[in-house]
């Protein structure tokens, strides 16, 4: 399974689940990143990190260490 | 609902909604200038309240901090909840709730309506920003959203008013009447899956029921070219262009508190003068007149002076944030800032330091998570602000050679000029740092932020910033940093001084003499020994020491204390003399020079670290609000002053510089 920080820039995938309990997972969830939604790599920071998202016709800013609590399918 | 007297008693209407989807705008349209603004008690959020009148009913609306949920995991959001059930101390219970949703955006939107329709109060929906909406080709239909809903949907666009009078009509009519709305959910949260934590189950169960809705009230169209606001997008978060055009905005934003404000507080100070050259003439000498001029009025200049840098910075911030570009900015400079355990929001209230850290200190309310806004505002007195740059040119000027660095061009005080200012960075990325993985060690804090869309600021809600800001600023620091000043005034004169019968005096002799014989002056010599390991004299060490309240009365004192009077060292004419006496400067009793290239540096780096502005410490305690704060920065910044210079003179004097 991947996660969403493998995702390059200008890739979309489908999130598969965000299985961590801790705050950030949750939040994550809140903000609408939730199992079958699809996600939309959309750019980075000049300097790697963070990565802008596009989630539910908005865009989201997490960082990369964030993403990976984020598994996806392609 | 009627109170003793026969009037009814306000509505109280709660005003919740995510961050960015023109919540401000909504509550300055409804209510106008807040009536009541303040923190809750024992947080540091604010309280902000406002009243209008509709149909004969006066309204309370209760602005609560805009946030994504209301899980209660921070503080902003406990106090959302604590407000909306009733449980806050002196905010009555809601009668009603307004929930703001952002029309471009309303899947996320839903999440806290759905939240707040849970908790079973009259509620209505105002739903926002349909224009940027409809440039995304989306159109959410209000009344089948509310059929969907089980409440009222004002559509609303406050720059053209519209709206706003239906919504009015609709909160007075709801609080009245409204049944609380079904719960819709309890069929998705039953469904869902038992393996998971409940609040993950929660919010999965949410979508669940938003995604049904979604699906029924969105029309969209078919449009497929890219809108104005992703076009606008690409550019600023371009890895080349982005960057290009954040250094100009950053540039600008620092031009202008640095040399816009200047004229400003030049007038201010000018002002001030000829107050004091007012009360000079109607006033005889004495007591009363050195009070009046020297504390109270000394103070009040003191404080109005950093208005203008203020309400600049608040300006640009709140254009900024207003049109979207703060969480850009905080975008593009997050990875910098992170190693030093803070975030890319703190970008902006350091940056701002370098002018003035009380200006950014206040900036720093930008930054919603308490752990990385706390660190921020600790490390940020350590920006080497305006204040200190007259010391650093006097010094540099009058002690480092002026021999060439590797290149010819490359001129030694100018590299010990530089040197300071990167001292101050280095430092505070180091105490950030070491902070962050001890005091404040705990579970990574996410940056999971929003990129709002593009959108034009609203002038009001500029305006109420700016005003906001600099009210804030004068009414809870302002009042503080005048005591101090009076404080200090009364230190620094009394006990008046005795002057040995027989000598002819002139009038700077005097001056000197008597801050020698004051509190200050014995307190100079009481800590020499402090001192002397950094290369100080007992004259350097109460300059210092006046100079705690204010950095940039160092010069001022030296020359009152090395008998020049009040000469202005920031002159052409001032400095040379200051900068001659300096020089010729001995050792009580002794013929060895005070002054050398290491003295010089160690007070640069004295000042450098110093936490020496009451003014900063009052600000940190009113942002914070608790005491704990000004006394640890004033702690560790004295703690690190000392040991720099004591560094520095003990390395320079070893290497015989």
């Amino acid at each position: 399974m991947q996660s969403l920080e493998e995702i390059g820039v200008g890739q979309t995938a489908s999130i598969a689940d965000v299985p961590g309990a801790d705050a950030v997972s949750l939040r994550l969830l809140e903000m609408g990143l939730t199992p079958g939604v699809r996600v939309a790599v959309v750019g980075r920071a000049p300097l790697g990190d963070p990565v802008e998202l596009e989630v539910r016709g908005y865009r989201l800013s997490i960082r990369r260490r964030e993403a990976a609590l984020v598994t996806v399918t392609t | 609902m009627t109170e003793p007297g026969g009037r009814e008693r306000p509505l109280i209407v709660a005003l919740v909604g995510n961050p960015n989807t023109g919540k401000s705008t909504l509550f300055t349209a409804l209510a106008g200038i807040p009536t009541r603004i303040g923190n809750y008690p024992g947080v540091t959020v604010e309280e902000k309240v406002g009243r209008f009148s509709h149909h004969g009913r006066d309204v309370d609306l209760v602005d609560l901090p805009g946030t994504y949920s209301l899980r209660a995991q921070s503080p902003d959001e406990q106090v959302a909840v604590d407000v909306l059930c009733g449980r806050m101390r002196g905010v009555p219970k809601p009668d009603c709730a307004i929930v703001v949703v952002d029309a471009s955006n309303l899947a996320r939107n839903l999440f806290l309506t759905s939240q707040v329709l849970d908790l079973g109060l009259p509620t209505v929906v105002a739903l926002t920003l349909g224009d940027l909406a409809a440039e995304r080709g989306i159109t959410v239909d209000a009344d089948s959203l509310a059929r969907r809903l089980g409440c009222p949907v004002i559509p609303v666009v406050v720059p053209q008013g519209v709206g706003v009078s239906t919504l009015r009509d609709s909160v007075v009519g709801a609080a009245a009447a409204l049944p609380p709305p079904p719960p819709a959910l309890a069929a998705h949260l039953a469904d869902a899956d038992a393996e998971r934590p409940p609040a993950a189950r929660d919010a999965i169960a949410r979508y669940a029921w938003i995604d049904g809705i979604a699906a029924d009230v969105i029309r969209r169209s078919d449009r497929t070219g890219r809108s104005r606001s992703e076009a606008i997008d690409a550019i600023l978060t371009h890895r080349v262009w982005g960057t290009l055009v954040f250094a100009m905005v950053m540039l600008a934003l620092f031009t202008s508190i640095f040399r816009l404000a200047s004229p400003a507080m030049d007038l201010i100070s000018a002002g001030m003068d000829g107050v004091a050259a007012q009360v000079e003439a109607s006033l005889p000498e004495g007591p009363l007149r050195s009070l009046l001029v020297d504390g109270v009025l000394a103070g009040v200049g003191g404080v109005v002076v950093f208005v203008p840098q203020i309400a600049l910075l608040f300006l640009f911030i709140a254009i900024l944030e207003g049109c979207g570009y703060l969480s850009r900015a905080a975008f593009l400079m997050d990875r910098l800032l992170v190693g030093a355990g803070l975030s890319g929001k703190s970008f902006i209230p350091l940056l701002s330091s370098f002018a003035c850290a009380i200006p950014g200190i206040m900036a720093a309310r930008t930054i919603e998570n308490r752990r990385d806004r706390l660190l921020t505002i600790l490390v940020a007195p350590l920006m080497s602000c305006s204040a200190r740059l007259p010391v650093y040119l006097l010094l540099c000027g009058a002690f480092v050679p002026d021999a060439a660095v590797v290149f010819p061009w490359l001129r030694l005080p100018a590299v010990v000029l530089v040197a300071m200012y990167a001292l101050g960075v280095i430092v505070a990325a180091a105490v950030a740092f070491g902070l962050s993985r001890t005091v404040f060690r705990g579970p990574p804090q996410p940056f999971v932020m929003e990129l709002p869309g593009w959108r034009w600021p609203q002038a009001a809600v500029v305006l109420e910033r700016v005003r906001e800001a600099a009210w804030s600023f004068l009414k809870n620091a302002g009042t503080l940093i005048l005591a101090m000043s009076i404080v200090l005034w009364a230190l620094g004169t009394y006990p008046r001084p005795v002057l040995p019968a027989g000598g002819e005096f002139t009038e700077a002799e005097a001056r000197g003499e008597a801050l020698r014989q004051s509190f200050l002056g014995r307190a100079g010599r009481a800590i020499e020994p402090l001192v002397k390991p950094l290369g100080w004299d007992w004259r350097l060490g109460c300059a210092a020491l006046a100079s705690f309240p204010a950095r940039e009365v160092v010069l001022g004192t030296l020359g009152v204390i090395y008998n020049l009077g009040d000469v202005d060292p920031g002159d052409e004419e001032g400095g040379t003399m200051l900068v001659r006496r300096l020089k010729a400067a001995t050792w009580d009793g002794t013929e060895r020079k005070v002054f050398s290239l290491p003295v010089a540096l160690s007070i640069m780096v004295f000042f450098a670290l110093c936490a020496q502005c009451a003014s900063t410490l009052a600000v940190i305690g009113r942002e914070t609000g608790s005491w704990v704060w000004p006394v640890v920065t004033f702690a560790y910044m004295t703690s690190l002053a000392w040991l720099g210079a004591f560094a520095i003179y003990q390395l320079g004097t070893a290497l015989g510089w």
